[in-house]
């Protein structure tokens, strides 16, 4: 079996908390950020435009581990967010930082948002900023939540955020950026959020990861299980939603369940992919229920997941220890891992 | 019928090929091998069908990196790997032997077996080798017609038998609805309680019963699908009809005591009530819901009950009173079925609607099997966890404000502090 897949250089040196791809189609740009304090920017293909192993064009050193970064309007933009607290916007050709916001806690995750021109950052301070990307950034709007959130994802209209408690907020971005454009600086604005929902999974919300076609998102939580749900409020659509488990070995008769830390759905064929605890990463059809394919375990933890805007990689972030928190991480097991898919290895089966 | 095809020879027998790994035989080889391929050499992993226990043990090692230890499917002492079966090929000969003695033997039994049955001349008249099909078949065939007719009757009676024993079980539930009607009923007794007796005393017709009846019917209604049992058990003995009808009648008096009024109620009415009870719609009418048909079908059911209790024959005599009820049985099983969701529904309702059903499927998928989470703290995100680890504390500083960030401000903070 020829291998189509190869591993990054030089990854970063400490668990990695988020990678993502440009999401230009034909891009091969990877921003990778991590506990080390750097932001990673990588670019696969060589001088000869061949797909390979990358190199790192980039680093950006943050005050404090980054948490959270996104690509903004084009790819020579970012956004970052981090332990420092700060919200950063990284202009990748002059190299340009700028803080746009300041929460008063760690920034969990921030996103941007094409069709609105918007950046939303969720923070352990229990707050979103929402920031208008215009000429100049304006002052965020303070949108206040229930809970700490834990992940954030956004599709074309809606943005979903999962908190601590199971609450699970989702905004319409439209109102959002129109609160927005009305924001004063440091006043908390009350929206109210398009749908509230409590999490169908029983644990801790891992991550959450909006359909590329605006119908709903799959939810993932520390208890190796997948929810699939619509955002159409209908009966109909709700009794569409459902569960599964993943993501767990059985050793001695003891089912071992692994969190799942990242989903992320295909841009093309609207399949998603799952990566957990165990190393494990698979790829789902959510509409035929079905399992498409699995890869094999990879040696540590897989820490996020994102394929690239013509859906024809999927880039593989591995971490060790990132579940507990271990002390030391050692040498080489930070990697990350890009896999060239086959036309139709992330296609749904369809029904059967 | 002309000549019987007898069972294949001993040769035949003999002559086909069989599986190795599970003994069973087969009419032809490329069926023997297609068998298995599909069921001894058929990799778990990618379904990939060899040929031989070797080739599904190298592919094993190559493709998957797993070692093969034994066939899969095989009986015990044959899943060795060390014996390379291709077909028929392969098979070391002592076990040939033991294969073909086998099957002689079964052969022998079969056929001391079928003289036994069929009285039949040994297969002497066609040879010692029962080879030739011969002409006995005739009286067996007879025998084992009046044979089957018994054994069908019998067999018949017993599953009517366990299809009224079933559902008189099925009732149990049941009556936890009836408990629930009764108090129903208990509500607006003096109308329903008053209507009971009139109609008894006032005739041992069925129309009067109509307005018991209706009350009956409720009672019975969550058992509504359970009225098909007795549809069905209506097919087996027509003969029977008369039997029955003078069965209940003595057992009425019985019941009638010991038994809740609804129930002693049903046996006169399915006896004489059946043409009459159109009429006496009007009465039922005070329970707006219930079709008129609903009366009867419970009737049958009921009585039937009271035979199971009574005794077996009873029990199968009440069977043709379904027969004359029948189209009412089901019509009003229907119409039961209509009637209770209605009833049904509003109760219901809100339970759905009322929460977001959001994670009921999730605590049924939760079975007691042991589990252990990997990551068990349902309060705190790792991430958030692993912001307190001493190594990437961050305490913040007086200077994040919006602002240009110099690159050398964003030197690690950890000195500072």
């Amino acid at each position: 079996m020829a291998t189509n897949q190869f591993t990054l250089a030089s990854p970063p040196t400490d668990a990695i908390s988020a990678l993502k791809f440009s999401p230009e189609p034909e891009s091969t740009r990877v921003v990778v950020s991590s506990w080390d304090k750097n932001i990673y920017l990588y670019e696969l293909r060589d001088e000869n435009g061949n797909i390979g192993e990358g190199k790192l064009l980039q680093k950006f050193e943050h005050r404090a581990p980054v948490l959270d970064v996104c690509f903004g309007a084009n790819e020579d933009e970012i956004y970052t967010a981090g332990l420092d607290w700060d919200v950063r916007r990284i202009d990748l050709t002059s190299s340009t930082q700028t803080v746009i916001s300041s929460h008063d806690a760690g920034v969990r995750s921030v996103v941007y948002s094409k069709e609105h021109n918007i950046v939303v950052s969720a923070s352990w301070d229990s707050t979103l900023h929402v920031h208008i990307i215009g000429e100049n950034i304006s002052a965020p709007a303070i949108v206040p939540l229930p809970s700490k959130p834990f992940s954030m994802s956004l599709s074309p209209t809606k943005l979903v955020v999962a908190m601590a408690s199971r609450s699970l907020h989702i905004y319409d971005l439209k109102a959002l950026a129109m609160l927005g454009s009305q924001a004063e600086a440091g006043k908390k604005l009350e929206v109210e959020p398009w749908q509230r929902r409590e999490s169908s999974l029983k644990f801790m919300t891992r991550s959450v990861a909006c359909m590329p076609d605006d119908a709903g998102y799959a939810s993932s939580s520390i208890e190796g299980r997948v929810a699939v749900e619509w955002f159409d409020p209908s009966a109909e659509s709700q009794a569409r939603k459902y569960a599964f488990k993943c993501h767990r070995q059985t050793a001695d008769d003891v089912d071992v369940v692994y969190p799942v830390n990242a989903l992320a759905f295909h841009p093309v064929f609207g399949t998603f992919a799952s990566g957990g605890g165990d190393g494990v990463v698979a790829l789902w059809d959510g509409i035929a229920k079905r399992r498409i394919r699995q890869y094999q375990k990879y040696p540590s933890s897989v820490a996020a997941l994102c394929f690239s805007g013509n859906g024809k990689y999927l880039a593989i972030a591995i971490s060790p220890g990132f579940e507990d928190g271990k002390d030391e991480v050692a040498e080489g097991t930070v990697r990350i891992f890009v896999r060239e898919l086959g036309p139709t290895e992330a296609r749904g089966k369809g029904p059967k | 019928m002309g000549k019987k095809r007898r069972g294949p020879s001993l040769e035949e027998l003999l002559a086909r090929p069989w599986c190795y790994y599970c003994e069973r035989d087969f009419d032809d080889l490329k069926i023997l091998i297609s068998h298995q391929k599909a069921k001894h050499f058929k990799c778990e992993r990618c379904g990939r069908r060899l040929n031989t226990a070797g080739g599904l043990s190298v592919h094993m090692s190559q493709v998957h990196k797993e070692q093969l230890s034994t066939v899969d499917n095989a009986l015990p002492n044959r899943s060795s790997l060390d014996v390379e079966i291709f077909g028929m090929e392969g098979v070391p000969e002592d076990i040939i032997q033991g294969h073909n003695q086998r099957v002689a033997t079964q052969f022998q039994q079969a056929e001391v077996e079928r003289q036994a049955v069929t009285g039949n001349p040994p297969a002497g008249q066609g040879g010692a080798t029962p080879g030739g099909g011969q002409q006995p078949a005739k009286r067996p065939k007879l025998e084992n017609v009046s044979d089957l007719k018994k054994r069908l009757a019998e067999h018949k009676a017993k599953k009517a038998e366990a299809l009224a024993g079933g559902s008189s079980g099925d009732v149990t539930p049941v009556g936890a609805g009836q408990t629930t009607s009764i108090g129903f009923n208990a509500s607006n007794p003096p109308a329903q309680q008053f209507s009971y007796p009139q109609p008894y005393t006032g005739a041992a017709a069925g129309s009067p019963y109509q307005s018991t009846a209706s009350p009956v019917y409720q009672n019975f209604l969550p058992g509504g699908p359970q009225q098909y049992p007795s549809s069905t058990q209506y097919t087996s003995p027509s003969t029977y009809s008369p039997q029955p009808y003078t069965a209940p009648t003595p057992g009425q008096p019985i019941g009638y005591p010991s038994q809740p009024p609804s129930q002693t109620n049903t046996p006169p009415q399915t006896a004489t009530g059946l043409p009459q009870r159109p009429p006496s719609l009007p009465s039922a009418s005070t329970l707006p819901q219930r079709p008129v048909m609903g009366a009867p079908p419970v009737n049958a059911f009921q009585m039937q009950q009271m035979h199971m209790g009574q005794g077996g024959p009873n029990g199968e005599g009440t069977t043709p009173f379904a027969t004359s009820v029948d189209d009412l049985i089901s019509g009003a099983a229907r119409a039961a079925d209509q009637a209770a969701a209605p009833a049904a529904t509003p109760a219901s309702a809100p339970a759905p609607s009322k929460p977001e059903a959001t994670d009921e499927k999730t605590t049924k998928k939760d079975k007691a099997k042991q589990t252990r989470l990997v990551y068990a703290d349902n309060e705190t995100s790792p991430e958030e966890k692993m912001a307190r680890l001493s190594r990437y504390a961050y305490v913040p500083q007086e200077e994040t404000v919006l602002a240009e960030v110099p690159a050398a401000v964003t030197a690690p903070n950890d000195t500072s502090m």
